[in-house]
């Protein structure tokens, strides 16, 4: 009997603007693989199904343990993080069964699966998603936090910005612009912060903007998606209710 | 150190993919709340009351013609019906294709209840529309008019229903008008705040499923009394009701009546 390997079919590109094209490996199986290991075997024998001598594939990877947030891709069509999609599980009982890689759909491809997500981050610099502790002078230690706020921001801060929330939502393209759920949660947290709450008003506001939280259609794709489990159309039904309330406290204030 | 502390120039191309927030830019976020605000008042207030008139017609056609009559005896009828009905239905329509437009369903992939939601909620709006565009202008503006005959509004139903299309438009139009009216309060009060806990808005749905499947009963019911319970209703239940304003009836004094103002017999 040969021994059992796991076929792989990727979608590559070399350059932002080159024309993608799918590359197929066969690549010898361990038990408890997960998808940054099959791809860390393809980079020690990187030749493809038809024997024609390829490259390593190019992702975004960090922490391996689903803690940094960097190596989320479309893993048998679905936007999942690459440490924790295991290959039995993708497989479910079928070793046969081919598993498919692809770079995330709505960002910009850099190389192969890697894209870039910068937006998210341009989104949480809109939000102020920060608590202001810079000054000229010690400020001295923060403001206490109740343990009733600490139970609710904890699974807040759990965000580890990958972006999947925002991969899966229909309203997330370029016709709305949306921000997306993950600088929505991260607002909340930090409107929760006893010292991050000075911004409150201007994160409201901010999230009052074309492609704020009004574009959200509800479709829930995204607490179903993420991750690490985040309370994510709790955050958005909170913040819809305190951005309509800052609006209209706006309306009758100027 | 200086150099290092010089921040980089903007960047002059353009960023590709999804664009970043706009911050304090634009009005669609008064124009969204606007759209959801307007599906349950006055609209969905107006298909309540629209749902529970028609059910006037398990009372037969002169029940149905009486319910009309009222309905149009309410002051500053036209104004209303503009005001309440017309203009808000059609903004909420136009704006609901905007966003319908500007979606990308995804439910082919993740094939979940809320993103089944999401796509039905905009098939079943543009099912809505299309069914009140061919309605309202087939029902009240065209045709016999129903505001100075309303005893000709149970007839005018039949005639329309007797075609099995139509029928069928109308069964499935009226499911999936509930679906929409249902689907939405549920939406509004998850989007708005009020339910915002998984546990409060599991609860709020059974609601508005318990709502919105009684007002589709209520309507199809309705359907069901103008097809097959009064088969070959009268032209006409009222043909000598007056348009518009009129005086009732000259009330004749009993002769010998102590109180002139008290109409009828004297016994």
């Amino acid at each position: 009997m040969a021994e059992r390997t796991i076929k792989v079919e990727i979608k590559r590109q070399a350059t932002p603007d080159a024309a993608p094209v799918v590359e197929k490996f066969e690549i010898p199986y361990r038990p408890n693989m997960n998808i940054t290991s099959v791809l860390g075997e393809v980079a020690m024998n990187p030749v493809t199904c038809e024997g024609k001598p390829s490259t390593p594939v190019t992702y975004d990877s960090n922490c391996l343990e689903e803690i940094c947030g960097s190596c989320a891709m479309l893993i048998n069509g679905k936007a999942m993080m690459a440490c924790s999609a295991l290959v039995d599980r993708l497989q479910d009982g079928d070793p046969n069964k081919t598993i498919t890689l692809a770079p995330l759909t709505k960002f910009p491809v850099v190389r192969d699966l890697a894209v870039d997500r910068s937006v998210l981050f341009e989104n949480l610099k809109k939000v102020k998603a920060w608590v202001p502790i810079d000054g000229t002078y010690d400020l001295g230690s923060g403001p206490k936090q109740s343990p009733q706020i600490q139970e609710q921001r904890y699974p807040l801060s759990n965000c580890i910005s990958c972006t999947i929330c925002m991969e899966v939502c229909p309203q997330f393209n370029d016709a709305t612009g949306f921000v997306g759920a993950a600088s929505i949660a991260q607002a909340k947290l930090f409107n929760l912060d006893p010292g991050g709450a000075v911004l409150k008003e201007e994160r409201l506001r901010a999230l009052a903007g074309d492609g704020g939280i009004q574009e959200c259609g509800f479709a829930q794709n995204c607490v179903q998606a993420c991750p690490k489990g985040l309370p994510l159309t709790e955050a958005i039904s909170d913040m819809g209710r305190d951005v309509f309330v800052q609006k209209v406290k706006d309306m009758f204030r100027q | 150190m200086a150099a290092a502390a010089t921040p980089a120039p903007p960047s002059t191309t353009p960023r590709k993919g999804v664009q970043p927030l706009r911050a304090g830019e634009g009005n669609s976020f008064y124009w969204r709340k606007l759209h959801s605000l307007s599906g349950i008042v006055p609209i969905g207030a107006f298909l309540v009351e629209h749902i529970v008139s028609n059910f006037e017609t398990w009372n037969g056609p002169l029940a149905y013609a009486q319910q009309v009559k009222f309905l149009n005896s309410l002051p500053l009828v036209r104004v209303l019906e503009w005001v309440f009905i017309f203009i808000p239905l059609a903004f909420h329509a136009l704006y609901g294709v905007y966003i319908a437009l500007r979606g990308r369903s995804n439910v082919n992939v993740y094939p979940w209840a809320g993103n089944f939601g999401y796509l039905m909620q905009r098939v079943t709006g543009i099912i809505a529309l299309l069914y009140i565009v061919q309605h309202v202008w087939r029902q009240r503006f065209a045709g016999i008019q129903l505001p100075e005959h309303p005893g000709a509004a149970f007839a005018k139903v039949q005639h329309e229903l007797s075609n099995p299309w139509f029928l069928a438009i109308y069964v499935i139009a009226m499911i999936a008008t509930c679906w929409h009216f249902a689907y939405g309060i549920w939406l509004f009060a998850a989007k708005w705040g009020i339910t915002p806990g998984v546990k409060a808005r599991k609860k709020f749905g059974y609601v508005c499923a318990a709502l919105g499947t009684a007002l589709c009963l209520m309507g199809l019911i309705s359907i069901y009394a103008v097809v097959w319970k009064y088969p070959n209703a009268p032209a006409d239940v009222m043909p000598e009701q007056p348009a518009g304003i009129a005086l009732p009836a000259p009330s004749v004094n009993t002769p010998g009546a102590t109180n002139p103002g008290q109409p009828g017999e004297v016994r």
